[in-house]
């Protein structure tokens, strides 16, 4: 399972240099996190992957490897110098997510850790029958009003600035991997006009980027 | 002096280098130290630089002279500022940046400046050659979520004590419970917690600093907890008489560095924050100990304590002292690690 999408890794994408990481330590939590994991993976090897994403910052947290730098002298009040780069790898899948720019410490974790759902959501793909598909309620919330399978009931359309926003896009990224990368397929499925979910689909760009790759190895055009 | 002239941009920069150069082969730790007092600022009013208004104004081309004579002066003396451990060239370019980032915003064509030009230029020069804490030079220090105000006087809170906040998030019940910050410093521990804290929680604050209290109180105000963090003036335990065994939990980094190791501090450190915050007395556990030994009458039955210590030996010694005041005092003593792997924090419960 872990060599398997060891080919994933993915680097939080940002122009910096990555840090001189030299010690790699586990977060205090991993020993709860590895039977967590376990019992993930080991439930339905399909569906752990969209429940990374339903777990809480802390319990993701634990299955996460958090690299830091190895202590260079003693530290604390001793020295004064900006370490704050975080870098975060998920261990059951191998995703590894980085965050740098910010002046603190804590605030670079968030920002990782929120890189990292993201990632988690592009690169871990759930199986999906289409033999009676309903797309599950954080796929509607994307979706458009227009929707022919959108109820009122599921409330106001969901943007990519919303957190709520990454769950929508792993199913959507599932339901389009399931056809093969067909936008039109998705669209009837989902009730849509090509055009409006085209649109939906350019209107984030790491889920544009997701759409296009897959449809560029099977050699079809990408979106634009 | 000089500084405070006003002469045009460049050639109070190429002044700066000329100092730049005198300074440098007459470098004593002395000459040092008078060139810094020289050059800070007056302690009041100092505003962090983030928070003054847009007053000033410059030409991206005037600010991208500033900034390529910074890069270029931080290089070249990034060699000497590595000899006791200061920052690198990389590290130094990178404060650079955030202290654009503080200072500047563009409007159009135009560069706002919360100070003019020139004093950019002699921050820069006191950060380099004086080495002024960086911390010290924008007013301010980026820890969890917060951006506290700091100035001289007051110890820079360090990354590793933002895992403090998270032990006392650890503990049952914390949200309303009552804490003490002991030795707050900038008040950075003490903030931490009361943002966290349920409707009737509350932190009370001491610090023997007046200027630490000042800063504390302006940090406290800035983030509208008056109402849940109280900071009082006084030598540890002293301002909490009317607290005693009342309190739910107590937390502090106090001073922890042996005093035979100050001299030896990269210069950032050593010349430039208060010893009354780091120095230790001659095994660094001056303080940790008087701490130790108030924690029984302080804490109410169950309540938490968690100490910052310089690491491993005075973790364990700590864990030892405390352990050595009755086997049933004290209980679920842990030693936990810092992001860096040092076991940094002692905490425990009273029975």
């Amino acid at each position: 399972m872990i060599s398997r999408w060891a080919l994933w890794i993915t680097y939080g994408a940002h122009n910096h240099r990555p840090p001189l990481i030299t010690d790699i330590r586990r977060t205090q939590q991993n020993l709860t996190s590895i039977k967590l994991s376990s019992s993930l993976s080991s439930s339905s090897s399909t569906s752990a992957a969209g429940e990374y994403l339903r777990l809480s910052d802390e319990e993701l947290m634990a299955q996460c490897e958090m690299d830091t730098f190895k202590a260079s002298g003693p530290g604390g009040q001793h020295r004064n110098k900006r370490e704050s780069a975080v870098r975060l790898k998920h261990l059951p899948t191998g995703i590894i997510a980085q965050a740098v720019e910010d002046r603190s410490q804590h605030k670079n974790r968030a920002s990782a850790l929120c890189r990292l759902r993201t990632l988690l959501a592009l690169k871990v793909r759930n199986a999906i029958e289409l033999d009676g598909y309903r797309p599950p309620s954080e796929l509607l919330q994307i979706l458009p009003a227009k929707s022919t399978i959108r109820g009122s009931e599921v409330g106001p359309q969901i943007g990519p600035n919303n957190p709520k926003f990454t769950l929508g896009m792993q199913a959507l990224l599932d339901l389009i991997f399931t056809v093969d990368g067909s936008v039109s397929e998705g669209a009837k499925i989902l009730g849509l006009s090509t055009g409006a979910l085209s649109r939906l689909i350019l209107s984030d760009d790491s889920l544009r980027a997701a759409v296009n790759e897959l449809r560029t190895s099977k050699g079809m055009r990408p979106l634009k | 002096m000089i500084y405070r002239l006003k002469l045009p941009i460049l050639s109070a920069s190429s002044s700066c280098l000329r100092r730049r150069r005198l300074s440098f082969y007459s470098t004593t730790a002395a000459t040092a130290s008078s060139f810094a007092s020289h050059l800070s600022p007056p302690l009041k009013p100092q505003t962090p630089l983030f928070l003054r208004p847009l007053s000033h104004s410059t030409s991206p081309s005037s600010l991208l002279s500033f900034r390529q004579w910074a890069e270029s002066l931080a290089r070249s003396y990034a060699a000497d500022l590595s000899i006791d451990g200061g920052p690198s060239a990389s590290e130094l370019i990178r404060e650079l940046s955030w202290l654009l980032q503080d200072a500047t915003f563009q409007a159009g064509e135009t560069m706002l400046l919360r100070t003019d030009l020139q004093d950019l230029y002699c921050l820069w020069m006191q950060r380099i050659e004086a080495r002024r804490p960086f911390q010290y030079i924008v007013g301010c220090e980026h820890w969890r979520d917060l951006v506290l105000a700091v100035r001289e006087g007051v110890l820079i809170p360090r990354p590793e004590t933002e895992e403090l906040v998270d032990l006392v998030a650890g503990v049952e019940g914390f949200k309303d419970g009552l804490w003490a910050d002991l030795g707050t410093g900038s008040g950075a521990i003490a903030i931490g917690i009361g943002r966290i804290l349920g409707e009737n929680g509350r932190v009370v604050a001491t610090d023997l600093s007046e200027a630490a209290v000042e800063v504390a109180r302006f940090n406290v105000g800035r983030y509208k907890l008056e109402d849940k963090v109280e900071i009082r003036q006084g030598h540890w335990f002293e301002p909490l008489q009317d607290l005693h065994g009342k309190l739910s939990g107590l937390v502090s980094n106090p001073p922890y560095i042996p005093s035979s190791h100050i001299p030896g501090l990269q210069a950032e450190v050593g010349k430039h924050e208060p010893s009354l915050a780091l120095d230790g007395g001659m095994n660094g556990m001056d303080h940790l100990l008087h701490l130790c030994d108030g924690l029984i009458s302080a804490l109410k039955p169950g309540g938490f304590f968690a100490f910052e210590t310089n690491g491993d030996k005075q973790s364990e010694y700590i864990v030892d002292f405390i352990s050595s005041q009755g086997s049933n005092t004290f209980h679920d003593m842990r030693i936990v690690a810092d992001f860096a792997g040092v076991r940094r924090f002692v905490t425990g419960y009273c029975q």
